[in-house]
């Protein structure tokens, strides 16, 4: 009892800080470092934008994971506040006004403002209901949504979405001339601008959860009737828990919107962008936040990898059933993806915390 | 009096919209909703099976149904190669080439369905998260497939003759698909009824869902049930697929997805596990679809969703669903 690192009442207790002798906190630095000097390294754009995108949407699966994986509350609308975000910032900066750093700003508080209140209502709504009948309402909800960025053009630009200019140094034409030899471009000036917000997020949701409400949430994950009766307000900590994560999703959304320069329905607030993050979660493994960077890079470079195995059908003979194959590269993944369900259920992090856990002596990094 | 509540919520939904508009309209209407609920029951009924009997969160269901729609569409194409029986004018070989696909559609799911629960299914029973991610991956897998096998874009099914066209009831526009549809799915639920309350099966399924191990004690094997139910519940899908095809005149690889939510819905808004609760739940979403599409067009995607939050609020266990 003693021994074990996660169970019993020495678990609620917060756990020292993460030591400069722990490897992981090297791990994780080398990460920001790689997504850092990514543009400066490799000039192309589809590497950039990989990396960064593998900043954002690691964000989103993060803040998705303090949901489901610190609180478990099973909801399938949290792609929407990704989209609200993004949407926000859009229509401050296009529709309503004119491309400032302060209609900007303005764009990223209202984003984050709309997602809270409709988390903390839906939350006060609805979360007495079982968990399944929450993770539908939420599905519903989240298709509604999307059903109204389609209808509602005259606002959101229906299908054809938004694309928003951005002001002074974030703007496409702006030339900041050279620093150390580099050209500074509005999308150099942009990429590290939402790179420092994304890291910003990711420390705060890592104090989230290790603070004493944190540590509540994971007893209402891990028994909500013993939290319960433990004094812990269960009901009001969830709701507090989907509305900071909304927030979170939001800004990430923001973040989104500036790095693309471009929003409509299907690509960030619609059903398929919460199935993605869904897997990103499962991928990297729920409970652990840090997961979804991982999780994030491996779908991505997936989506980006994998439709160019068409080369593929020339070596299988050409014929026309190793074209359709290789055509279609989704069958692949989606094997794939059952596979690694099935070998690996707690995910790429989840599984190395299990094989550490397993060996004697100091747990490095264990704060799930 | 709360047994009939239900009842009585969906007699007034059908009534509502009778303040708002002529009786001939509301009449073409109210059959064209119901016709619609019974198509949405069909696929619903086989998750009721699945989710709300075995609880699984079977996302496959979707796919399942495409399948269902694509065997049918290969049989009826096929057949109509070799004999030119869904072209020809009589009634007896239309009926016999829809029956050819239902029981292709049936087949092929059924061999689909014992697959999935064997492999895939099984390991995960009582896991509701990685039911779903692990029916999330098989639906992707047998959506591909199916562009793989019959090609990505949409193809038109052929419609025998005689199920085409419309008969005219007192000035009253009845289309005949829908007509099928609705015995159809009148059908289905008498039988599934029957199968569950009436039939030794069905009093050891639901025993076994109740609890497993004391059936298993009492000399049952439980799992080759529950394989048997989760194929019965995939050839269910595979009708509502076929119907589906049959009533668009299309098939497309993604068809079962946008049913899917449908579905859910249905067996959500119905309380799990009640077979009448999901004929009830579909009817409801069928009507007030046709209703709300013709007064107020842009919300009618809306209006199912409402549906349900409402009905959970009012009772989070649903319109039939046991307090569990």
């Amino acid at each position: 009892m003693r021994a074990g690192p996660s169970t019993g009442p020495g678990a609620f207790r917060a756990r020292p800080r993460p030591r400069w002798s722990d490897p992981t906190v090297w791990l994780r630095l080398a990460a920001l470092a790689v997504i850092a000097a990514m543009p400066l390294v490799v000039p192309s754009f589809q590497a950039t934008d990989l990396a960064i995108k593998i900043a954002i949407f690691g964000t989103l699966v993060a803040s998705y994971d303090v949901v489901i994986g610190y609180t478990g509350i099973v909801s399938f609308g949290h792609a929407m506040y990704f989209g609200f975000g993004a949407y926000a910032v859009a229509l401050c900066l296009g529709r309503f006004g004119a491309p400032t750093y302060g209609n900007l700003l303005l764009g990223f508080v209202i984003g984050a403002a709309v997602s809270a209140l409709v988390a903390g209502l839906i939350g006060a709504f609805s979360l007495r209901v079982k968990a399944i009948f929450f993770a539908m309402i939420t599905l519903a909800f989240a298709e509604f949504a999307g059903i109204l960025a389609v209808q509602w053009s005259a606002l959101t630009g229906g299908e054809d979405g938004l694309s928003p200019k951005l002001p002074g140094v974030f703007a496409v034409a702006y030339d900041g001339g050279r620093l150390l030899g580099v050209p500074v471009t509005g999308k150099l000036v942009t990429y590290y601008a939402v790179l420092v917000l994304c890291t910003a997020l990711f420390l705060l949701m890592a104090r989230f959860v290790v603070s004493p409400l944190g540590r509540a949430l994971q007893a209402i994950r891990d028994n909500e009737l013993r939290a319960e009766a433990l004094g812990v307000p269960t009901f009001v900590l969830q709701i507090v828990s989907s509305t900071f994560a909304s927030m979170v999703a939001a800004t990430a959304g923001g973040a989104y919107l500036i790095w693309v320069r471009y929003v409509n329905p299907e690509s960030a607030l619609g059903v398929p962008v919460m199935l993605d993050v869904l897997l990103m979660v499962i991928i990297g493994g729920i409970g652990t936040l840090w997961g979804g960077l991982i999780g994030a890079a491996v779908l991505l470079t997936a989506r980006l990898v994998l439709p160019d195995l068409r080369g593929l059908a020339v070596l299988l003979g050409g014929s026309e059933v190793a074209q359709r194959l290789t055509a279609r590269w989704l069958l692949i993944f989606g094997i794939l993806f059952i596979v690694v369900v099935f070998f690996f259920p707690r995910g790429v992090l989840g599984t190395a915390r299990e094989a550490l856990r397993r060996r004697p002596g100091r747990v490095p990094g264990d704060r799930s | 009096m709360k047994r009939a509540a239900p009842a009585l919520a969906l007699v007034a939904l059908a009534l509502s919209p009778l303040l708002g508009m002529e009786p001939r309209v509301y009449l073409t209407l109210t059959v064209a909703g119901l016709a619609m609920g019974m198509l949405i029951f069909l696929v619903a009924s086989g998750l009721t099976l699945i989710f709300g009997l075995m609880d699984v969160l079977n996302f496959a269901h979707g796919a399942l149904f495409s399948w269902g729609a694509y065997a049918g569409f290969s049989a009826v194409v096929l057949l109509n190669g070799w004999t030119g029986w869904a072209e020809s004018p009589s009634v007896l070989l239309n009926a016999l080439s829809l029956l050819a696909a239902l029981a292709a559609a049936v087949l092929v799911a059924l061999a689909l369905g014992v697959v999935l629960e064997r492999v895939i299914i099984k390991p995960v029973y009582g896991q509701h998260m990685f039911q779903i991610l692990i029916t999330l991956g098989a639906t992707i897998v047998l959506e591909e497939l199916i562009r793989i096998v019959w090609g990505p874009n949409d193809q038109v099914m052929p419609v025998p003759m005689s199920v085409q066209g419309s008969w005219d009831v007192a000035d009253v526009i009845v289309l005949r698909v829908p007509v099928i549809a609705i015995g159809l799915g009148l059908a289905v639920y008498a039988g599934m009824l029957a199968l569950l309350h009436r039939t030794r099966v069905g009093l050891i399924v639901r025993a076994g869902v109740e609890s497993g191990e004391m059936v298993q004690v009492m000399g049952h094997n439980i799992h080759r049930y529950f394989t048997a139910v989760f194929a019965l519940g995939s050839a269910l899908a595979a009708v509502g697929g076929l119907m589906w095809a049959v009533f668009r005149q299309s098939v497309s690889p993604a068809m079962g997805g946008e049913q899917l939510i449908f579905a859910f819905i249905v067996v959500i808004i119905g309380g799990l596990g009640s077979v009448t609760g999901s004929l009830v739940g579909a009817l409801m979403v069928g009507l007030s679809y046709n209703y709300v599409a013709f007064l107020f067009p842009k919300t009618a995607l809306g209006v199912n969703m409402a549906l349900m939050v409402l009905v959970l609020l009012v009772r989070p266990t649903g319109l039939f669903g046991a307090a569990r």
